[in-house]
């Protein structure tokens, strides 16, 4: 029965984000930058919403961010996340500006606050599918 | 400075108020429990249902035609009709409409109405009840949420309450006194889904369900509709009931997003209200009665921040004084709102501004003296608002 494990819900890409889940299968994070106005943004589409130019080139970013804020999941939604509860799922705020919802892991609920610096991590799914999660860069971090 | 005009000032009013069965309602359709509602609030004006030429409705996030489903029920054809998006803003946005089109000439007498089956719908299976999800599966999120495990409302509002809590030290006391005192309320109301008592510690002892979020900081699941009745002020004076005055409205919508900005914490009720507040020509001091979406306990503390009633990150000292409680400051979701009586994304909390305006609930129920209430509506992705202003004349 093994194989018949409920497995997680992997991302279904858009058109948009085709090359953010290849980059992460690579374990980069790249985000759409405008060559107008220089800004990032997220999700991905095909125009800025700085400024609204269709002009963009998919750049990496640092990795770097602090958390905007977080929630820790004690009910099971979805069967798959039966022994993963309690877990975080966050809002980082990227050094470059846009905010992802993502996993804080690598730390207890209890050491995850707002504001508190953290930086990528891939976590690899199935297939070479791998998806960016956070680790905060504190004394908690493994 | 674009100001909403004031030529739209009570110029209508709400002439019926009615709701459907509440709670759980097993085999009826949303349909059939708005149309339960519709008759509700037609009997209670003393109308027809061939008096009525305007239809602004809303059902099910899948529904399509919605309003014409509703019409062909009612068996009436209309001058104005149509079925909105917005999310539990879309109720108030109705009225709006409702008045627009009738300030207009477009019609003379609207039917606004919402209807839900969530208690039914999440209780269809038991996958359904773990999922707790009741739209429809093609306009979930594909990517940048499941594969995170990120699922439901919930979560989604817990966001703010734990930026809230972070920026200005609000606790889950402060939330819990939310709850138990929308709870107090309900118990003096026989329609609401929720009988018993609600103690503090009850509220601490639930588990939690996403954190900073437990059971009672959510609202319930419900089969529930409610229904009103706009028609202009000269009308309104030969019909059976009250007229409660449309004093104001006012939208507004970050739709950059919930996660964009400052928008979990100060949200688009600040902006709905302030429209709504220069329309009617009044200021949150003048609010006698709230009635506030209420889909989790942190949007009511951060709305009434947004309106005014206290100033941004004071929410939870003001909530804890009894300011909302019935005989405090702003007694607020009398009814018991969506955490207690029933969950019609904000169609009830509108039902029962409107009767908090005719004063004719016994006194228990009845906020003394009450002359203005003020109703919101919050939804869609979390960023759509829209605000009422209700007056006794």
């Amino acid at each position: 029965m093994s194989d018949t494990a409920i497995k997680k819900p992997v991302p279904r890409p858009s058109p948009e984000s085709t090359h953010y889940w290849q980059a992460a299968r690579e374990h980069r994070l790249e985000l759409p930058r405008c060559n107008a106005c220089g800004q990032h943004w997220f999700p991905p589409s095909q125009s800025c919403p700085h400024c609204l130019a269709a002009d963009f080139t998919w750049t990496p970013v640092s990795g770097l961010g602090k958390v905007f804020s977080f929630v820790t999941y004690h009910r099971v939604y979805h069967p798959a996340f039966a022994q993963e509860v309690p877990y975080i799922v966050a809002l980082v705020e990227l050094a470059e500006g846009p905010r992802l919802l993502t996993n804080i892991v690598g730390a207890p609920p209890e050491a995850v606050a707002c504001d508190i610096p953290v930086k990528v991590v891939f976590d690899d799914f199935e297939d070479g599918l791998s998806v960016p999660k956070f680790l905060p860069l504190n004394a908690y971090a493994k | 400075m674009i100001e909403p005009s004031r030529e739209l000032r009570d110029v209508c009013a709400v002439v019926g108020a009615g709701h459907s069965r509440l709670g759980r309602v097993p085999g009826v359709s949303s349909l059939d429990l708005l149309v339960e509602a519709m008759r509700n609030a037609i009997a209670d004006a003393g109308l027809k249902v061939t008096d009525v030429d305007g239809i602004v409705c809303r059902g099910p996030d899948e529904s399509y035609t919605h309003h014409q489903q509703i019409g062909e029920r009612l068996g009436i054809n209309a001058r104005f009709s149509t079925s909105l998006d917005n999310g539990g803003a879309s109720q108030i946005l109705a009225v709006a409409l409702a008045t627009m089109a009738i300030k207009a000439g477009l019609a003379t007498t609207v039917i606004c109405g919402f209807g839900r089956d969530s208690w039914s719908r999440t209780h269809s299976s038991k996958e359904a009840n773990v999922r707790n999800e009741t739209r429809p599966a093609s306009q979930l999120a594909r990517e940048f949420g499941p594969e995170y495990g990120y699922f439901g409302a919930v979560a989604a509002h817990a966001f703010g309450a734990t930026r809230h809590m972070h920026l200005y030290g609000t606790t889950r006391d402060q939330f819990g006194e939310i709850a138990v005192a929308f709870r107090e309320h309900a118990l003096r109301n026989p329609d609401a889904q929720m009988k018993k008592p609600l103690s503090i510690a009850q509220y601490h002892e639930a588990p939690p369900v996403v954190a900073p979020f437990g059971l009672y900081d959510c609202s319930l699941r419900s089969d529930a509709a409610g229904a009103v009745i706009v028609t202009n002020r000269e009308r309104a004076r030969d019909l059976r009931q009250p007229a409660v005055s449309i004093k104001g409205f006012g939208t507004f919508n970050n739709l950059r997003g919930w996660f964009a900005d400052d928008n979990m914490v100060t949200t688009a009720a600040k902006n709905s209200g302030a429209a709504a507040y220069q329309m009617a020509g009044i200021g949150p001091n003048d609010v006698d009665t709230a009635q506030i979406y209420d889909c989790f306990t942190y949007m009511v503390l951060a709305q009434i921040e947004d309106y005014g009633f206290c100033k941004k990150g004071e929410g939870g000292p003001f909530v804890a004084s009894g300011a909302l409680r019935m005989g405090g400051r702003v007694p607020t979701n009398t009814s018991g709102g969506q955490l207690s009586e029933a969950h019609c994304e904000g169609m009830l909390q509108l039902v029962e501004g409107v009767r908090q305006m005719r004063h004719t609930y016994p006194a228990e129920r009845q906020v003394a003296d009450a002359e203005i209430a003020l109703v919101s509506g919050h939804g869609g992705n979390l960023v759509c608002h829209s605000t009422l202003i209700l007056g006794r004349t």
